[in-house]
């Protein structure tokens, strides 16, 4: 019951956004500190290139580029999905302490765990994650009620008590730690691409291969979820276990991509946002569009960023504020 | 025996309990309303015997079997509900909406087949909101919006419909139209209606059965002119009422009332 005219704009929107998406990646590949010329690319690809040319093809930049575009597909879908189970067009991952809880672990970590630096950069992820689970477990247990279940307005308010809470503990924690040590953590939490390496591609894309089906296959039944309970339930909803089984995508989702990416939480809240903007309320027709949007604008910030300032570059968290809280705004502001 | 009835159901948020013990029947192929005063629990039974609450005690038993126990999606294939306050999400269509309604049917990817569009069709056709299909349902007015839900409720094809106040918010000839939508369903599709109305006089006037709940019990269950009775009435609201005959339908109606004296 879908007008078809919108059908098809989501389909040329889709389409659009894909081609935008390489056309983000095929510009990543050529730009960075170390110069590769595009006339280069495509031998390069093709296995013709220089030592020099692979190794920051395949071993510097493609890895990055991919790792960014997934993490931001995942910080879409998750946003997508917590908006429809909380029926709150602001429910980002934030909201259920995802970004404060890996925060937290890795400011701990970071601060007291005894480890060398080469293996660091692997454990880093896993804490992350292992943060950001714990958190939204925390969460989930303080929220459900027996009576009545998971509510989600008590979801989305202990999330974010949790996430004040965990916000102050983490600067009781970095006030009292060395400058160097502190620099990092706040690098880490504006969002920096951490996992940039292929084992982390390898990690977080079968997440995403299973995860992206199956909330499309849930697309009805989010639909229902943003209706209000008694109407879901009226037309045959399993309200609770649908409910748990979508948070959980979600959680697992969000707490994937901040593992690689660090404290980048507005995708989850803008990409979902427009996408609802672009074609309707459907889930069917926007957490698609969410998907492919929030992989092009985390690419397209984190492309910028890095070449903005050389040679760290503008943590991609930043870039994606930037690019996208004024265009939030003018959103806002035409819809009042 | 009805379809539908209660046995000894007890319902409650929290530690007080609203509805105690109750057990009534709901006749087969009728319209019943039910009415009381405020806070008398007649929204809340209405939830427990649509399984949008759970109850403390007792059961709600159709076609044999407790709700409680049976399967939610078989069971939104028997009774569709009209809630009191229904939310769209912004910007969903009317037939989008009603489609929604074809979900205890759908498998899987819940693609709409021939049947399911059948039915869509059919509801937006019997509630006159044919013409808004595409539009977003926040756009229309209060009475289209209401009709539109009504339609959704349709579109699941039950026999039995309950509905929460329907005609909350809406005007005299708004709430006629919905009321006479019901009605006319009901005589001719022997769809099974029970409603909680506020007005005593539409209930009287479009009801076949009327219950009338005081303090979480049943004060008095039957036919309209059992129940639309000076001391059922004194008892339900603390009126003290004249019932007279409507002179265009004959069914009995309050034609004034005073509060109650003494006790």
């Amino acid at each position: 019951m879908i007008h078809p005219a919108l059908v098809r704009k989501q389909r040329i929107l889709l389409f659009v956004l894909l081609a935008m998406t390489a056309v983000i990646i095929v510009i990543g590949m050529g730009m960075g500190y170390s110069s590769l010329s595009y006339d280069r690319l495509l031998p390069t690809l093709l296995g013709e290139g220089t030592f020099k040319e692979e190794f920051v093809l395949f071993e510097v930049r493609l890895p990055r580029l991919i790792i960014t575009w997934l993490a931001g597909m995942a910080l879409a879908l998750s946003g997508a999905i917590l908006q429809g189970v909380t029926r709150n067009d602001l429910a980002e991952p934030g909201v259920i302490g995802i970004n404060s809880g890996a925060g937290v672990a890795i400011s701990l970590f970071f601060l007291f765990a005894p480890i060398d630096a080469g293996a660091f950069a692997y454990l880093l992820p896993v804490i992350a994650f292992a943060g950001a689970i714990l958190t939204a477990l925390c969460v989930y247990f303080f929220s459900f009620s027996k009576r009545t279940g998971l509510q989600p307005v008590r979801v989305v308010l202990i999330g974010v008590g949790f996430s004040m809470a965990l916000s102050g503990a983490m600067i009781v924690l970095i006030s009292s730690a060395e400058r160097e040590k502190v620099d990092f953590i706040s690098k880490w939490l504006a969002g920096n691409i951490w996992g940039a390496d292929w084992p982390f591609i390898w990690a977080i894309l079968p997440w995403l291969v299973i995860l992206i089906p199956f909330t499309l296959y849930k697309a009805n039944r989010l639909n229902l979820l943003s209706l209000n309970e008694p109407v879901a339930i009226g037309v045959g909803l399993a309200v609770e276990k649908e409910r748990l089984i979508l948070l959980l995508t979600a959680v697992a989702l969000a707490a994937t991509a901040v593992s690689v990416t660090g404290g980048i939480a507005f995708i989850g809240l803008l990409a979902p946002h427009l996408a609802k903007a672009l074609v309707g309320p459907r889930h069917q027709l926007n957490v698609p569009v969410a998907i492919v949007l929030g992989g092009a604008l985390l690419l397209l910030a984190d492309t910028i960023g890095r070449n903005l300032a050389d040679p760290d570059g503008i943590p991609a968290g930043i870039m994606v504020a930037l690019i996208g809280a004024p265009y939030f705004m003018y959103l806002l502001w035409k819809k009042s | 025996m009805a379809r539908l009835y209660t046995e000894d159901l007890s319902i409650g948020y929290g530690e007080r309990l609203i509805v105690k013990t109750l057990s009534v029947q709901i006749p087969d192929k009728k319209i019943t309303t039910i009415i009381g005063s405020n806070g008398c629990g007649k929204s809340t039974l209405l939830k427990a015997m649509t399984r949008i609450i759970s109850h403390q005690g007792g059961t709600v038993i159709l076609d044999g079997e407790s709700i409680s126990k049976e399967n939610t999606k078989v069971l939104a294939r028997k009774m569709a509900i009209l809630p009191q306050t229904p939310e769209s999400a912004s910007g969903l269509t009317v037939g989008e909406l009603v489609s929604y309604g074809r979900f205890p049917y759908q498998s899987g990817l819940g693609r709409l087949t021939k049947k399911d569009y059948e039915a869509i069709d059919w509801a937006l056709e019997v509630t006159g909101t044919k013409e808004f299909k595409y539009r977003p349902v926040d756009a229309l007015s209060g009475g289209q919006r209401q009709r539109v839900w009504i339609a959704m409720a349709l579109a699941q094809e039950t026999e039995i419909i309950f509905l929460d106040e329907p005609t909350t918010y809406l005007d005299l000839a708004h709430q006629l139209e919905v009321l006479e939508l019901l009605q006319k369903l009901n005589v001719e599709q022997d769809r099974k209606i029970v409603m909680v109305l506020h007005d005593l006089n539409q209930a009287a006037r479009f009801a076949d059965y009327m219950i009338a709940l005081k303090d979480g019990q049943v004060v008095k269950a039957g036919r309209c002119e059992d129940v639309m009775k000076p001391d059922v009435l004194k008892k339900v609201f603390q009126i003290d009422a004249e019932i007279g005959r409507d002179p265009r339908t004959n069914k009995p109606m309050c034609i004034t009332y005073n509060l109650a004296k003494g006790e």
